[in-house]
């Protein structure tokens, strides 16, 4: 288990990263060999540093849900972040482009929470009855570490990863969508530089939320009425460049766009 | 110095008619594209006159990523036969096959003809239906390597095709989830997207390349709209399935 003095010091390098607008060297090097709680314990120590500076939880975010990145980075399951409030950008709001290092863009499904979800270990079912709608959504991950030299430690300590989030302003019914089949394609410049589709997330979105939803209880951070949740990539992650407009399209759920300013 | 078209096209459809590997034809032939087309409208000559009959078109490096990642700014194309759909539901043998894979696609039946350039909505004017769809590529080269040239020559790689349920062409087809299945686990996923942002698009390359050849897309023919995601290599015991948004699923099985 990694000590108490050595979490503190790979968080402290990320907070630096974050106040000096600079990526830094990995922090596996402070997380013992395999464990992950440690780097949750990392991930921990920034969420409340980012509350106590003023920022509110609104949600979270769910990583490593394709199958392909998984075996990529050597772990049989997905990981989480939290979203705060001022990470939200509105629908084709320009984006300066400085604000996430490292900036990459995933289109994916977010549901909105309409009632708490408590239970130890939450069924499919309940999950579906717990959510009040979805809409289509891009996330801008970006990385504290150098060149995206990360391991699942790293990511995990870094915040899964997240960046910003943009979501489309037109809610769907959890029933208004095909979750499995759903076409996805971000455009760019008219041309398709991802495609994918609802079974790239776990085989279905809902089977990631409520993943998720399981481990925020047994966490003692509940997933919670209005909460957020970016359920995970339903294709590649594509590097920004700035200047340049990514708009995702979700066959059902509709569109939305992430626009990077110079 | 140039090629004889007839003595390739004969070593390209002995491949394909025997399963067997060949080196690749650039190595000692230098063939203009026009030359590549030529062998593989040849090569299908033979199989015509062993009593197949010609069934339609389909198109290859319908992405961007595949054009810079072959270095050609073109799609490509090749003809269908009839003896070379694989029936929806059925059985193929690996013996029949080189290194055969699958890749998860998208077909049009078409109504009426088209020919030379025309747009994305005069050529789905012409569609009769669409259909979810597999097509197994197997390139005759040896390790499945070659040039644009080689793979011209080669049909384009195609070697079988299997189509679903028609469907009326009454939806939008820009971005139909795609997820194919290799005994009941995904595979690929994709969406309709993938292929030059619609599928369409891709049918109206068809008709306006054909016409670079001389043809015409009849009536009746199926044309397959290009690969929605990277292919899948096949082997004894896989059943593969193609599912794509709204257009219900379509599968075969392999045996040795």
């Amino acid at each position: 288990m990694t000590d108490s003095s050595s979490i503190r010091q790979a968080a402290d390098r990320i907070i630096k990263a974050y106040q000096t607008s600079t990526p830094d060297a990995p922090v596996r090097e402070f997380i013992d060999d395999g464990d992950i709680d440690g780097a949750y314990a990392v991930q921990e120590h920034v969420t409340d540093w980012r509350l106590d500076e003023g920022a509110r939880l609104v949600g979270r975010k769910i990583g490593l849900t394709s199958v392909v990145v998984q075996k990529q980075l050597g772990v049989d399951q997905p990981d989480y972040g939290m979203l705060f409030d001022d990470m939200a950008i509105p629908d084709g709001e320009e984006i300066p482009t400085s604000r996430v290092m490292q900036p990459r863009v995933e289109a994916e499904v977010a549901y909105v929470m309409e009632k708490d979800l408590k239970f130890d270990r939450p069924t499919n079912t309940e999950v579906i009855s717990a959510i009040a709608y979805a809409v289509p959504a891009i996330e801008v991950v970006g990385s504290r570490v150098s060149n995206w030299d990360i391991t699942i430690l790293d990511t995990v300590a870094d915040n899964a990863s997240s960046g910003l989030f943009v979501l489309g302003n037109d809610k769907v019914k959890v029933d208004g969508f095909d979750g499995r089949m759903c076409g996805m394609v971000v455009e760019n410049r008219g041309d398709p530089v991802s495609v994918g589709a609802g079974a790239a997330c776990l085989g279905h979105p809902i089977n990631a939320v409520r993943w998720l939803a399981e481990v925020m209880a047994q966490r003692g951070r509940p997933l919670s009425a209005g909460d957020i949740v970016m359920s995970g990539a339903l294709g590649p992650m594509v590097p920004v460049t700035a200047g340049e407009v990514y708009e995702a399209r979700i066959s059902g759920l509709g569109s939305v766009r992430a626009v990077f300013g110079a | 110095m140039s090629v004889d078209i007839f003595d390739l096209a004969q070593i390209v459809d002995d491949a394909a008619h025997t399963a067997t590997a060949i080196a690749q034809l650039s190595e000692k032939n230098e063939m203009t594209l026009e030359e590549a087309y030529q062998v593989q409208a040849s090569s299908i000559d033979r199989r015509l006159s062993r009593g197949e009959k010609r069934v339609g078109m389909k198109m290859g490096f319908t992405s961007r990523a595949k054009m810079v990642q072959m270095g050609v700014d073109d799609m490509i194309w090749g003809r269908l036969t009839d003896g070379m759909l694989v029936e929806d539901g059925g059985t193929i043998s690996m013996a029949k096959y080189v290194h055969p894979r699958v890749e998860p696609e998208v077909a049009f039946l078409l109504n009426a003809p088209l020919s030379g350039p025309v747009t994305p909505m005069q050529a789905m004017a012409a569609v009769e239906a669409m259909a979810p769809a597999l097509e197994i590529i197997d390139s005759r080269y040896e390790a499945f390597k070659f040039n644009l040239y080689d793979v011209v020559a080669d049909n384009a790689s195609s070697s079988g095709f299997v189509i679903g349920p028609w469907c009326p062409p009454d939806m939008d087809l820009d971005n139909l989830g795609v997820v194919m299945e290799c005994n009941g686990r995904p595979v690929q996923i994709g969406s309709t997207a993938a292929i030059l942002g619609h599928p369409g698009r891709s049918l109206a390359a068809a008709s306006r390349m054909a016409a670079e050849y001389g043809e015409t897309l009849e009536a009746g023919w199926v044309v397959m709209a290009g690969g929605v995601t990277e292919a899948t290599p096949l082997a004894a015991g896989i059943s593969v399935r193609n599912t794509v948004e709204g257009l219900g699923s379509v599968g075969f099985h392999v045996e040795a």
